[in-house]
């Protein structure tokens, strides 16, 4: 952090990206929820798609553009949009319930799936990046 | 589909509750820049706001509009990935393990003080 007053343009651009981002959850696991078993697996798949784009936009970044630091566009996709699309809470919570209703294998299932796929998804995009 | 007693689609106020949550968390989270920080913050809060007699639009935007936003998975998995990457192996494994111990503690913790709060409290 190179100040810690608010730069006005670039909080605009988090902002921006965030909206979409958030809106683009609840779509999802909305959309997903009367088609998968659980509600959760649409936390999941969102988790594994914005994993998977932020490891790509970061890599893209430190390969075009090493030089620039927080550049406009990783402000608006990568902390703004992916970073909202993305999401710990739910996902915590949402083992936690399934915990609390003794699916004992199906919160280890969710909660060790999340992290794994979680590392390949970044790494498939850091991958894709530098293929 | 529409119906025209009611002046706005619920989606549109499903849309903007989300969004207003949406934004200050995710500058919170931009400013605070400690995605372990943010992420055990905001897994208590989702905890409590889910334990708490909430209506389904406070849950849309402290819930999966501000919480969603603040917390992050992508970024600590990226942090993770960049550890392991970097052969810190222990460190990698503990920023994973410390992330799911004190979030589903704290998320655990905010849920029964939310639910002391329903009429019908746990074990009431």
């Amino acid at each position: 952090m190179s100040d810690l007053a608010l730069p006005a343009w670039q909080a605009s651009l988090v902002a921006i990206g965030a909206v979409p981002g958030a809106w683009l959850r609840l779509r999802v696991v909305n959309h997903l929820e009367p088609m998968v078993p659980r509600k959760h697996w649409g936390t999941f798949a969102v988790n594994m798609v914005a994993a998977f784009a932020l490891g790509l936009v970061l890599a893209l970044q430190a390969k075009c553009a090493p030089e620039s630091g927080a550049s406009p566009l990783i402000l608006l996709i990568g902390v703004g949009f992916f970073g909202s699309l993305s999401t710990f809470s739910t996902f915590a919570v949402e083992v936690l319930n399934t915990l609390r209703e003794h699916r004992w294998s199906e919160a280890l299932v969710l909660a060790v799936g999340s992290i794994l796929g979680g590392l390949l998804a970044v790494a498939a995009g850091v991958g894709l990046a530098n293929g | 589909m529409a119906n025209p007693t009611q002046p706005l689609p619920n989606q549109w106020n499903e849309m903007w509750l989300v969004a207003f949550g949406a934004v200050p968390g995710a500058l919170v989270r931009w400013q605070v820049q400690n995605d372990l920080l943010v992420n055990v913050i905001g897994a208590a809060i989702l905890g409590l706001v889910v334990g708490l007699p909430f209506r389904p639009s406070r849950q849309l935007l402290l819930g999966v509009g501000f919480c969603g936003s603040l917390t992050t998975f992508s970024s600590w998995m990226v942090e993770c990935s960049t550890l392991i990457s970097q052969g810190a192996w222990l460190s990698a494994l503990g920023l994973i393990g410390l992330t799911m111990g004190l979030g589903l503690g704290v998320a655990a913790l905010g849920f029964l003080i939310g639910w002391q709060f329903r009429p019908s409290g746990l074990g009431r």
